[in-house]
This record gives C-alpha cells, sequence and structure tokens, in this order.
C-alpha cells in the first residue's frame, strides 16, 4: 500500500480521493523522502502521531519546491479514507492545532457542502497561531483564517478545492439554518466585558 | 416427514440453501492462485523472462502490513570505509544492502522504494494492506497522545522553571560557603592546638623555616 488508495474507499467527487491533489504535485510527494521514509505503512493513527509533531501547514518549501510534511499527510489522509465519526473525533480535539487543521483541510477536500459549512463554521472561534510555508515563505497564519480560507476561497496552497455550493444557496434551499455569528448573540455581554476591562 | 412437490423432504431449519463455504472457499484460493501465476508468467513474457514453472504455493494468510517503528538507517555508513569485493555477490557491492533480499540498491530513494516495495514486503511475509481501524482506535489514540503532551510538558516545566533553578543555586552557594567557612574553623583550631602541644608536622617544619627565612608560608595565603 505504499501509494495505493485502501481498496474498501469509496469514490470522492466521482474519482479516486487521491487524484484530489494534482498529479504533478502527487508524484512530487511520492517521491520525497518524508513520504518513502515516514509515511510508510501508517494507519489512520499513524497519521495523528505524526500530524501531532508537525511544525507548519503549506504546500511545498525551499528551492526545489519539496512537499511539506503536512501536504504528504493529507495526501495519506486521502489514501486511508477515514471516516465520518473519525473525522469529527479529530477535528473536535482542541490539544493539538496541527492536527486539527489538517483534518480541517481533508473534510474541506472530501466531504459535502452542508456538513462543510456546518463542522468547519464553529471553529472561526479558534484564534490559535499556526506556522504556514505559503509562496516560499514561512508566515504566521491563524487557524480562523485557514478555515476562512478554505470556505471562501477556491485554492488553498496552490491546493485546488472540490466546489463548494455557495452558503446563501443552500439557505434558500432550506438545507442549512443561517448562520448566527458568535458575535451577535454577546453584544451586550462583549460592551459589559470590555468597560469591566477598561 | 413431509415432502415437497418434487419428492424430496422438506428442511426444516430455513429456505436458504446451505452453502459449503470451505469447499467454496477453497475453490476461490485456487482460482485467485491460478490468476496471479497467469499474471506474473504473462508479466514475465512481456518482459523476455521465462514463465515460472512453479508448483502450487502454499497460501497462507500473511500480516497486515506494518509502518516501520524506527527511522531507516541512511547515513549510518557515512564516513566509513568498505572494502569493495570483486566478486558478483550482493552483500559485497557498494551500496545499500538488504538482508532478507539479499539485494543491493545504489540509492537512499531506491532503497526506500525497495524495503517499501510489493517484493520485500512478501518476503517478511506482508500484504500490503493496512489494518482498519475504528473511532475507538482514534479516540484512544488521542487520549494516549494527550497524556504523552501532558508528560512532556511537565518535564520542561521541571527543567525551566527559573524559581527552582534560583533556589538551586542559592543553596548550592550556601553549602559552598558552609563548607569553607568549616574548613577555615577547622585551621585555626589545628593551629590553636599547634601552639600548645608544638606537634612536629611537616607544616610546621615549614613554618619554622619560612620565618627563619622571612616569610610565612609558600604558596598563597588566600585560604
Amino acid at each position: 500500500m505504499a501509494n495505493r488508495t485502501v481498496s474498501t474507499a469509496e469514490a470522492i467527487h466521482g474519482t479516486n480521493p487521491q487524484f484530489l491533489i494534482d498529479k504533478i504535485f502527487r508524484q512530487r510527494i511520492y517521491n520525497s523522502l518524508y513520504w518513502k521514509e515516514h509515511c510508510f505503512g501508517l494507519t489512520v493513527t499513524g497519521v495523528m502521531e505524526k500530524a501531532v509533531d508537525l511544525q507548519a501547514i503549506g504546500r511545498e518549501y525551499g528551492e526545489s519546491h519539496r512537499p511539506t510534511e503536512f501536504a504528504c499527510l493529507l495526501l495519506k489522509l486521502l489514501q486511508l479514507q477515514p471516516d465520518q465519526p473519525m473525522l469529527d473525533a479529530l477535528i473536535d480535539q482542541e490539544d493539538f492545532k496541527y492536527l486539527r487543521a489538517l483534518a480541517v483541510f481533508y473534510y474541506r477536500l472530501t466531504q459535502p457542502s452542508v456538513d462543510i459549512y456546518t463542522k468547519l463554521e464553529p471553529l472561526y472561534r479558534d484564534y490559535r497561531k499556526l506556522r504556514a510555508f505559503d509562496s516560499g515563505s514561512m508566515q504566521i497564519t491563524y487557524m480562523d483564517q485557514l478555515v476562512d480560507s478554505l470556505l471562501t476561497e477556491n485554492i488553498v496552497f496552490l491546493i485546488t478545492l472540490p466546489h463548494l455550493t455557495r452558503r446563501m444557496t443552500l439557505e434558500d434551499a432550506g438545507e442549512i439554518a443561517p448562520r448566527i455569528s458568535p458575535l451577535d448573540g454577546d453584544d451586550s455581554d462583549s460592551d459589559s466585558d470590555s468597560s469591566a476591562s477598561e | 416427514m413431509s415432502t415437497n412437490a418434487y419428492g424430496e423432504s422438506k428442511k426444516t431449519e430455513g429456505f436458504r440453501r446451505n452453502w459449503d463455504n470451505e469447499a467454496y472457499a477453497k475453490k476461490a484460493r485456487d482460482r485467485e492462485q491460478q490468476n496471479r501465476l497467469a499474471d506474473e508468467d504473462e508479466e514475465r513474457r512481456r518482459k523476455g523472462l521465462k514463465p515460472r514453472t512453479r508448483g502450487a504455493r502454499p497460501t497462507e494468510a500473511r500480516e497486515l502490513l506494518q509502518s516501520r517503528k524506527q527511522a531507516v538507517d541512511l547515513e549510518g555508513m557515512v564516513g566509513k570505509v568498505q572494502i569493495v569485493q570483486a566478486s558478483t555477490a550482493a552483500s559485497g557491492q557498494p551500496g545499500f544492502y538488504c538482508k532478507v533480499c539479499d539485494v543491493t540498491v545504489k540509492d537512499s530513494l531506491s532503497y526506500l522504494d525497495h524495503i517499501n516495495g510489493k517484493n520485500h514486503q512478501r518476503v517478511l511475509n506482508r500484504s500490503m494492506k493496512v489494518a482498519s481501524e475504528t473511532v475507538a482506535d482514534v479516540l484512544a489514540k488521542l487520549q494516549s497522545l494527550r497524556e504523552l503532551k501532558r508528560r512532556q510538558q511537565q518535564q520542561t516545566k521541571d527543567e525551566y522553571s527559573f524559581q527552582e533553578q534560583v533556589n538551586q543555586q542559592q543553596q548550592a552557594e550556601r553549602q559552598k560557603r558552609d563548607k569553607r567557612r568549616e574548613a577555615r574553623r577547622r585551621q585555626r583550631q589545628a593551629k590553636a592546638r599547634g601552639v600548645g602541644s608544638k606537634s612536629p608536622s611537616p607544616d610546621a617544619d615549614a613554618d619554622d623555616m619560612g620565618s627563619a627565612m622571612g616569610f610565612a608560608s609558600f604558596g598563597s595565603t588566600k585560604k
């Protein structure tokens, strides 16, 4: 199972889930040292073990555009296709932010639009910092920023995301309730908080 | 006993047919093996090799694929001198030698390819399938990772506690000072005793000599 998708995996968006990573980049991952040395024979728990030690998110790094460990583990998850409850467990945990970031990215790639909105929008409240390799340099980003770009952009870290139905369309179709921003409810609370802290 | 329309005795335990699972499993195994052999022979023929004329191999269940627990030692031979033999044996050739398969490959990436490969895993009696896991496994792993993280944080806290460091330093200094004070006191006592009893000691000799020559003692006056 070096590079093959597990036999029990279901097609996602009509194809092999690994094809969600474009071919050129996928081949680069298959040829990378991290993939060959550390990602061989991993199960979902193995991926978790590695993801906990991640130092950054992103696509590639360095002059020679080496795939990051994050990208390798993302492809590994696409191979293994963890099921819905597993993904919930990975996203709901709060102790390991890079594990969460990885699971969130995987979720955006593979799940239907309604699920994506309902699962990822609560993560707008996660303000933790993340290191990110982006366009050749290391930058600081935040979890909510990552979630926002996953929900609003088509290409994140040069990985083309599958089409996400617009929220308004889903709301009109009655498939999803209008989003309630966490800021809406506690307007007075935040005012009193700020006055108390001043 | 009741009979059906064909004059056979009715089965009372159920309407389903009884399958001989063992026999069909064996049949399926044999067919699979035949197919595999045929595929292999086909591939060999394409490469221009002779088809493999093997008897029926025992189809034992292979283990699941395991991930490596420790890192691959790729740099272990750096800086070492190896005598390359003129023989054609794989073990004598320069490069990365796989003991399991008796194969030498020339670079690290090929070596990784080899040990990740199907042939190598087959020799180790492993299939190329990984274990399938459930949510329970994932939750248990999360718990153990949390535990590990907590323990690591505790350790680092021990290492880098500033107050702890200061306390230790102060303690050490106090001990040093006490020791020095004690030593000085003992010396003073010994001196007092020496004046009283005039015990012939090498120190006392040296002192006599020193006083004769006009100085107290050799060495530093610093105690």
